[in-house]
């Protein structure tokens, strides 16, 4: 084997990709050439010290300048409800049955909110003696609970498996929708950790249950 | 005797494991927190500018790129699903974002005539591994930037950031054959860049 054939090898060589008649070749020759077996190891000091070449850090003022390009997104985010509403005057909707199911659950979310804040605050000001109409605040029972964290579990799984298949920003739309869903469960489940009694709360962690069960009905079709 | 070296130097980058807080963080900014997104930004913005850095050669552009590369994770973080490390998919997000601002440039990846092949290497024992282990990071770094794209681009993917022949001919579109190609001039032209500076520092 001539210098020329083994230094053209000696790449492969070291990273163990030459095959077995080639490497013993290129062997033989690195015993007995001094020049060539120098390349050798220049090489393997230069891809020892490119595995443990320091990060760089980059200008303090880089950071601001990302935070105002994204402030620059959020506008054109925030501009689709626009887009709705100006659907809505026309009567030319161009909806897709996602975004009308995440807006409906986040409409019906922030409606029972307000019913049961309403609903606290009245209650604050009834007489004593005055008989509280409790019949429209649904009890929520551990019955309740099993069964619709049962069905929530089934349509999650559904939804996991379509999910690969949608596009980024119908993904996003979910995402938010159901993150905004789930800390409303989490902060119900908070308050009934501190009073078990608290009908205001049980309803509005059913509402909550419910919601969810619809934006998974909404997206397990996508 | 051989083999035991080639072992040692065999040993690519490893992959970070998944972080837990990576996938929270990244769920949490695609909900639209922007303290997340801030947070994303504080445990990564070093490996990006660095691979930005590394690839580009160039401080300013570097950081134009970096800065691109975050406002694409803003837009695309909905679409990381979590089952690749988020290392992973910024990592190929970078990568991708700086062959696109080569493309945009028309710079080619692929070797030119004008870059020239290597002469056969013949030369006396006196450049040795000893001296070039002289040489501190500092130096490789400034060699590595000298490198034309196209060398810097397969040696950067390869050596320093741990890709395979098959990922990066995939990821720049050219045969495997040739990324092989790139990485061996790289190296060689990395050596000689080397190899004058020790010679003109008189180390």
């Amino acid at each position: 084997m001539l210098c020329n054939e083994c230094q053209e090898l000696i790449s492969e060589y070291i990273d163990g990709a030459v095959e077995l008649g080639e490497q013993v070749k290129v062997e033989r020759h690195l015993a007995d050439c001094e020049p060539c077996r120098a390349v050798r190891d220049d090489f393997l000091q230069i891809v020892h010290f490119s595995h443990q070449l320091p990060e760089h850090a980059p200008a303090t003022a880089l950071w601001p300048r990302i935070r105002a390009g994204v402030a620059e997104l959020q506008p054109r985010l925030w501009s689709r409800p626009i887009r709705w509403w100006a659907g809505l005057r026309t009567l030319n909707f161009n909806l897709s049955v996602p975004q009308i199911a995440a807006g409906a659950a986040a409409l019906v979310i922030v409606i029972s909110i307000g019913v049961i804040v309403t609903q606290r605050e009245n209650r604050s000001f009834q007489p004593i003696d005055g008989k509280v109409q409790q019949a429209d605040v649904v009890p929520l029972s551990n019955v309740d609970v099993q069964q619709l964290e049962k069905r929530i579990n089934s349509l999650s799984r559904s939804v996991e498996e379509r999910k690969n298949s949608w596009d980024p920003e119908l993904r996003t739309t979910f995402e938010r929708n159901l993150y905004y869903i789930d800390q409303s469960l989490t902060e119900c489940r908070h308050q009934l950790k501190d009073n078990p009694a608290d009908d205001v709360s049980q309803e509005l962690m059913l509402n909550a249950y419910r919601e969810k069960v619809r934006l998974l009905e909404g997206f397990e079709k996508f | 005797m051989a083999s035991n070296t080639l072992t040692l130097t065999m040993t690519v980058a490893s992959e970070p494991a998944q972080s837990a807080s990576d996938l929270e963080l990244a769920r949490a900014a695609a909900a639209g927190s922007s303290a997340a997104f801030e947070k994303l930004y504080e445990q990564h913005h070093r490996r990006v500018y660095s691979l930005c850095l590394r690839m580009l050669g160039n401080t300013s552009q570097a950081e134009d790129l970096t800065q691109e590369v975050f406002l694409q994770v803003y837009k695309k973080i909905g679409s990381f699903r979590g089952e690749s490390a988020f290392t992973t998919w910024l990592h190929r997000l970078t990568v991708n974002q700086v062959l696109m601002h080569f493309r945009r440039r028309g710079v080619k990846l692929e070797h030119t005539s004008e870059e020239g092949d290597f002469a056969n290497v013949v030369e006396t024992p006196l450049q040795s591994t000893r001296r070039i282990s002289m040489v501190d990071r500092l130096a490789l770094e400034k060699a590595i930037s000298q490198l034309p794209p196209g060398y810097r681009t397969a040696f950067v993917l390869h050596d320093v950031e741990g890709y395979e022949h098959e990922e990066i001919a995939k990821m720049l579109g050219v045969t495997i054959g040739t990324s092989k190609s790139q990485l061996h001039k790289a190296r060689m032209r990395l050596r000689e860049l080397l190899t004058k500076k020790i010679a003109a520092t008189g180390e």
